[in-house]
């Protein structure tokens, strides 16, 4: 044989071996400390742009608000450094609540060395409500003075307003950077109100007419360099604003910060203790720009950790942060978030002992787990803050008739749909807002009643579910909507005669189509975001965007904005209960279940409580080597 | 093809091939068993309604994840409810609701032929009250024909049911069923887009090759550029397109589902390698003698095509076929892995295998659940791909000399 | 051959280009926007979104600035992951799916080409039977079916290996071994047939006769051209294996690029899915330019003319 003739044989073996050999030098770390499975790919780790839990536990060891809250019972931490407080050392309330003083602690310090100024905090909270910043939880700076408004950029505007106008960039600038700032107050609205349609907003341009110093100005929001065209009689700007300085956030000096709010918002604290209210850093994020600022090398965090290492759809690698002011009390020094989306994957590598920490075993092994004898020591399921529901699209044929929803709803057999679908520990749910939500009980839905629930459907006109269209019951892809969805269409069809079909959807497309009202039975879920009843009730009310049922009743929306302002604590729980009474007695929606956090810890892990809000911040726990010794909140009951 | 030689009569020539091929494959007893299995397997398919064989959609759930058995149960039986108590499903049910939905239909004489919202409803209410008592069992939505053969194995069986040989899946339904209902879509989805595909790849193909020079390579040059398109993407963008509520309507008043969708996308997108595959066997035919005598004798050009071309491809696009039909199954099968499949009460073996994917972990394996629609799939595939490389061998004059 | 490069580089260009335009059309057709999520925004700032997206633009224009991005090789920010711009994702995520494929794909090759060759010299006995059976179940079942039975076998009965991760060597076997299954079946019966027709042309008699040992023959004289059909299956596969796999990917929890391939699709990650198709179609259209080009090599009857 000849060399020649087997050259590109050669070659080619060579390759594919130094290929192999290449994977298998692949970057190496040594184990982290603690490593636990979190899911999913975060979005991001800047605060303000993101709503997810994932996204919640890796900023939480990232960054720190001026409050904390218990890792135990998720309210804020009044106490000194081992309880683990926030940035604030201490505050003041004002009589009528609607005022608190913050004071920072000295020895707050960013990771570069910087001390943490309640500029820091101010400058944060108007990069949050910015409209050019598009937070999602942005509603949570709603109940500052004037946030809303704020936030709302020109919808809300009216002639009179003192308003700033954000100028565009200079060519080559950072988005992150603040454009100059024109002051003025707001004469005019060219047209005052813009259409709700997106194409239809496209093809009009905005004008809004400004007296600057004594000078009538008028800008429209547009910017010539990416191609927009600017009027001639007009100056284009990036943004349209209420002066920030009427939202009602104010520093006194370099430790003290005063926030307003618009009623008295008993969860403001647990508010400022979650992390889209978290500040960063303003010199990181304008000198690196976005995405570069959230580097390793370059981001700047005041939290208990900094990042050491991230490889996406493998894991963040959190190490400590030697600035923390706390930091003799930070016992883990290095964390992994794994992000790990089928359950049986994660379950194995929990099982192996790759992971120490899994949100939810597969949902046909929970019972298995639950009893399990003798109890396992790292799984124990406990009530959580969170409603499993369907809603109706109330414009949609037959479910523009309530009887029809109400026999709908008398059909279920939730029994039934958790011992067989959800298969876990999870209780029936008769309400909107779970049991656990301090100061409130719920009314409740009338239970299942299948003759009942015939009888209204034929009062609607469906006798034996004759004549009925077929229904469409939408859900997010994922085997457990789906074998709840299999279940409720089994149950429709065998109490009520009616053809039930199933649609699922990726989470874009299935946002999308419950955004456009394009479903018949949707599923949701709703986890609460503060341990108030507010959080689930006002989702329906007529314009909030998260309704999607086209369900609106005056007397709803009356009563719950009367809790909105109402201060006496009984009152506003009663104006409460009218509210959901009236909700459940029209069905937009109904409850299935309420939720149990399913979490699998190893008994090595300390730190780590059940409470209402599955909440589990990584600063709060450690590793306990010695043997024999369990966790104690993961200990599962004798059954 | 030197073998057959130079000859006018192609016909003869054909047949002569498909018969020696013929008795080549009843000799190789494996490609027999293949055989025995893919009849049984489209059989079995065919006439699944026919099969004493539980309802698919019957959900027990008191029977969840119950592993196989022989033992026979009351609940395995079809049954409706007739006022709060569990009767048999008959024949004389069958009819009452039969009746009943005939009186309804009375009433459409009644009706203006105008008012089509009311129209609607009650052309509704008639197929609601026909599919009923099989609705009730725990059958899916049936056509005529379904539900005909469905009544042929009432009397035949009566409403008894082969207990649950494989078991029972999560919510309490029969595995054994799911399995047989499972290959009617799977099987017919990768029929129909193996045609479509075809349809495509053999027209393109032929067309191709037979005219050549630019034609040729302006039609290759298109095929090739085609290649480089990563159609899972193809796929899934059209499928979430056309799955969208407005399109989705519009399309259902054609008839067409999901279903449908998927197997034209998939066979629009199967045709490429066909129409390779049969452009280079007319290349190499189109210089066979014959086709230049039909030529001579001043036969058109698309009889030429027809009539002598594409009789002659036939083997290669047999064989193709038989290898086409696999990747199809299997493709559906990811499809349902990522949840774009088919939607329940429907039922493949691609969702089948998919659910079963879940159980299998260490603490737990339902291996029903997985095994069985495994078993279904390797072994249609296994015999597919067995019988295809049998009829290649057998059509390939090549290989007769092959020890 | 210079000139032959240079016509398939136009080629590539025209390709990519049609590629894209098709991909750019049924991304910006499809329902739901990049940026939904549970939070619903208010319309002003949805608005300023559309504008950051560009979407407030007419498809024209939208397309025509997409294209400048991607001549310039800027193909933006991903809408999920936002803190990684596309060109980082697919620099940071490729190379594992890229290792992994080569690792899948040398254990398929050389078990495909060593059962296959030895079942087309055995043919019809015991051994051919059972090699192709073999194969056969390779390609009759779904991945993910033969995955999951992997990891309760590897992972669990015989605990040798991790369950998923990424991270040393032990990481990739289990992987590797489901992800190149089913290349292994399919080159073994292509390598199977190749062989077959090889082995009953003159030529090979004619060594036969010349008395050539059997090994002598098959790994001299009718290898070389047997491995052709392998070679243009290979072409095609290695862009596919070595872009990842979805399934393998996602149940072993690997940072590779296949779960974004399928998945930027379903989450209406328009920059993502533009990113990876455009790397796609390269790889896929280099592989199979240097498919043709191995003909030259493979097979003396076939010269530069032919393959271009």
């Amino acid at each position: 044989m000849k060399l020649r003739n087997n050259l590109p044989a050669i070659v080619l073996v060579t390759l594919l071996l130094g290929g192999v050999a290449w994977s298998l030098t692949a970057s190496r770390l040594p184990p982290a400390d603690f490593t636990f499975n979190n899911h999913t790919e975060i979005k991001t780790v800047d605060p303000a742009l993101v709503s997810g839990q994932p996204e919640g536990r890796v900023i939480n060891g990232l960054f720190e608000g001026l409050v904390r809250l218990t890792p135990q019972e998720r309210l804020p931490v009044t106490g000194g450094p081992e309880e683990w407080p926030g940035t604030a050392e201490r505050w003041e309330i004002s009589e009528d609540q609607k005022t608190y003083t913050f004071h920072i602690r000295e020895d707050a310090r960013w990771s570069n060395g910087d001390p943490v100024t309640a500029e820091d905090y101010r400058y944060s909270m108007r990069r949050f409500l910015s409209p050019i910043t598009a937070a999602e939880y942005a509603k949570q700076g709603w109940y500052l003075k004037n946030g809303k408004k704020y936030n709302s950029a020109g919808a809300y505007l009216e002639p009179g307003d003192r308003v700033e106008v954000e100028l565009n960039l200079k060519p080559g600038e950072h988005e992150t950077r603040i454009g100059q700032l024109v002051k003025g107050v707001l004469v005019r609205k060219d047209p005052p109100e813009m259409p709700e349609d997106e194409e239809e907003r496209d093809k009009i341009t905005q004008r809004f007419y400004i007296d600057v110093d004594g000078e009538e100005r008028c800008y429209v929001i547009g910017d010539a360099s990416r191609g927009d065209e600017i009027p001639n009689d007009a100056e284009p700007c990036r943004m349209v604003t209420l002066d920030f300085d009427e939202v009602g956030i104010r520093v006194v000096d370099d430790r003290t910060l005063v926030t307003e709010l618009e009623n008295p918002t008993p969860f403001w604290l647990q508010l400022l203790g979650f992390y889209p209210l978290f500040p960063v850093h303003r010199g990181c994020l304008e000198e690196h720009g976005a995405p570069d600022w959230t580097r390793p090398e370059n981001i700047v965090t005041n939290g208990p950790y900094r990042i050491g290492f991230r490889r996406p759809r493998d894991r963040v690698r959190l190490v400590k942060n030697e600035s923390y002011w706390n930091k003799d009390n930070v016992r883990l020094e290095t964390i992994d978030a794994l992000c790990v989306e089928k359950s049986t994957t994660s379950l194995n590598m929990y099982m192996l002992g790759d992971v120490d920490w899994i949100e939810e075993p597969p949902p046909n092994l929970i019972r298995e787990f639950m009893n399990a004898d003798p109890p396992r020591d790292d799984f124990n399921p406990a009530p959580q803050l969170g409603t499993y529901y369907y809603k109706f699209n109330v414009e949609r044929g037959p479910l523009a008739d309530k009887r029809v929803r109400q026999a709908l709803a008398l059909a279920l057999d939730r029994e039934e749909i958790i011992r067989t679908a959800v298969r876990g520990p999870q209780k029936p749910g008769y309400s909107l807002v779970p049991p656990g939500v301090v100061g409130y009980t719920s009314p409740e839905i009338p239970h299942s009643d299948p003759q009942r629930a015939r009888e209204l459907l034929a009062e609607a006109g469906y006798p034996g579910g004759q004549g009925f269209e077929s229904l469409e019951i939408l859900y997010n892809t994922h085997e457990a909507h789906k074998a709840v969805a299999e279940l409720v269409r089994k149950q429709w069809q065998r109490e009520l005669g009616i053809t039930v079909t199933l649609r699922n959807e990726a989470w874009p497309a299935y946002q999308d189509r419950l955004r456009m009202s394009q479903f018949d039975v949707g599923r949701q879920a709703w986890i609460a975001d503060y341990n108030d009843a507010n959080t689930f009730l006002d989702m329906y009310v007529s314009d909030n965007e998260n309704n999607q049922t086209n369900w609106a009743n005056d007397e709803y929306d009356r009563l719950i904005s009367a809790a909105e302002a109402e201060s006496d604590e009984q009152k506003r729980a009663e104006l409460l209960y009218q509210a959901e009474e009236i909700l459940l007695d029209e069905v937009p929606l109904v409850p299935i279940y309420y939720y149990f956090s399913r979490n699998m810890v190893k008994p090595h892990v300390r730190g780590f409580y059940n409470n209402l809000q599955d909440f589990h911040p990584l600063h709060a726990m450690w590793i306990d080597d010695e043997p024999g010794v369990v966790n104690e909140y993961m200990q599962g009951a004798e059954r | 093809m030197q073998n057959t030689g130079p000859q006018p009569e192609t016909p003869r020539i054909g047949k002569s091939l498909w018969s020696d091929a013929w008795g080549k494959l009843l000799r190789n007893r494996l490609a027999v068993a293949c055989m025995v299995v893919l009849a049984l397997v489209a059989s079995g398919a065919f006439l699944t309604p026919l099969l004493p064989l539980q309802p698919s959609d019957k959900a027990v759930t008191s029977r969840d994840f119950e592993p196989p058995t022989f033992r026979h149960q009351p609940s395995d039986n079809l049954q409706v409810r007739r006022n709060d108590e569990v009767v048999p499903l008959t024949l004389v049910v069958i009819a009452e609701a039969d009746a009943k939905a005939e009186k309804v239909e009375q009433q459409l004489a009644d009706i203006d032929s105008g008012d089509h919202e009311r129209r609607k409803r009650v052309l509704n209410s008639i197929e609601d009250v026909r599919q009923r008592p099989y609705l009730e069992a725990g059958f899916t939505n049936m056509g005529p024909f379904s539900r005909w053969m469905t009544r042929m194995r009432l009397r035949i069986f009566g409403n008894w049911s082969i207990p649950s040989l494989c078991g029972r899946d999560s919510l309490g339904r029969d595995v054994l069923s799911r399995v047989f209902w499972g290959a009617r879509v799977s099987i017919i989805v990768s029929i129909v887009a193996t045609l479509v595909s075809l349809v495509i790849g053999v027209s393109y193909g032929s067309i191709s090759g037979y005219f050549g020079g630019t034609v040729d390579g302006v039609m290759m040059r298109i095929v090739d550029v085609l290649y480089s398109v990563p159609f899972i993407f193809v796929v899934i963008f059209l499928l979430t397109i056309l799955g969208e509520e407005q399109t989705k309507k519009q399309l259902a008043e054609y008839g067409i589902d999901r279903i449908t969708i998927f197997y034209v996308v998939v066979g629009a997108i199967y045709w490429l390698t066909m129409a390779r595959v049969v452009r280079g066997q007319v290349l190499s035919l189109k210089k066979e003698l014959y086709v230049e005598a039909a030529r001579a004798q001043g036969a058109g050009q698309m009889e030429i095509i027809a009539r002598h071309i594409v009789p002659n491809v036939m083997s290669v696009v047999i064989v193709y076929l038989t290898l086409t039909i696999p990747r199809v199954m299997l493709f559906e099968a990811f499809l349902s892995f990522l949840g774009l499949g088919v939607e329940s009460p429907d039922v493949s073996w691609g969702m089948l295998a998919s659910e079963g994917l879940d159980v299998i972990n260490p603490v737990r394996t339902y291996w029903w659940l997985v095994v069985f629609p495994s078993i279904a799939i390797g072994l249609t595939l296994f015999a597919l791909n067995f019988f295809g490389d049998a009829l290649r061998d057998a059509l390939d004059p090549k290989l007769r000399e092959g020890r | 051959m210079i000139a032959y490069f240079a016509k398939r580089f136009v080629w590539l260009l025209i390709t990519v280009w049609v590629v894209f335009t098709v991909t750019w059309i049924l991304a910006n057709n499809s329902p739901g926007n990049p940026f939904t999520s549970e939070k619903s925004f208010p319309p002003e700032i949805e608005a300023n979104l559309r504008r950051r997206y560009n979407l407030d633009k007419p498809p024209l224009v939208r397309y025509t600035l997409d294209l400048g991005n991607l001549v310039r090789g800027d193909m933006g920010v991903s809408t999920k992951q936002v803190d990684f711009t596309v060109n980082e994702l697919i620099s940071l995520c490729w190379p594992v799916s890229a290792a992994l494929g080569l690792a899948a794909l040398a254990w398929a090759a050389v078990v495909g080409l060593v059962a296959g060759v030895v079942s087309a010299s055995r043919r019809g006995t015991l051994a051919d039977l059972s090699l192709m059976s073999l194969a056969t179940v390779g390609i009759a079942l779904p991945n993910f079916v033969i995955a999951g039975f992997a990891i309760l076998l590897f992972s669990f009965l015989i605990p040798l290996l991790p369950p998923a991760g990424w991270g040393s060597p032990r990481y990739l076997l289990l992987p590797a071994f489901c992800l190149g299954a089913p290349y292994a079946a399919y080159i073994a019966r292509i390598a199977r047939t190749g062989m077959l027709d090889v082995l009953s042309q003159d030529y090979i008699r004619t060594a036969r006769a010349k008395g050539l040992s059997r090994l002598a023959v098959i790994m001299k004289h009718a290898l070389p051209t047997a491995v052709i059909p392998v070679v243009s299956f290979l072409g095609p596969a290695v862009a596919g294996i070595i872009t990842g796999s979805l399934v393998i990917e996602k149940v072993f929890a690997i940072p590779g690029i296949g779960y974004s391939f399928v998945q930027s699709a379903i989450d209406n990650d328009t920059p993502m899915a533009m990113g990876i198709v455009v790397l796609y179609t390269i790889l896929l259209f280099t592989m199979n330019t240097l498919v043709d080009a191995a003909y030259t090599w493979l097979d003396p009857r076939v010269s530069w003319e032919d393959v271009s």
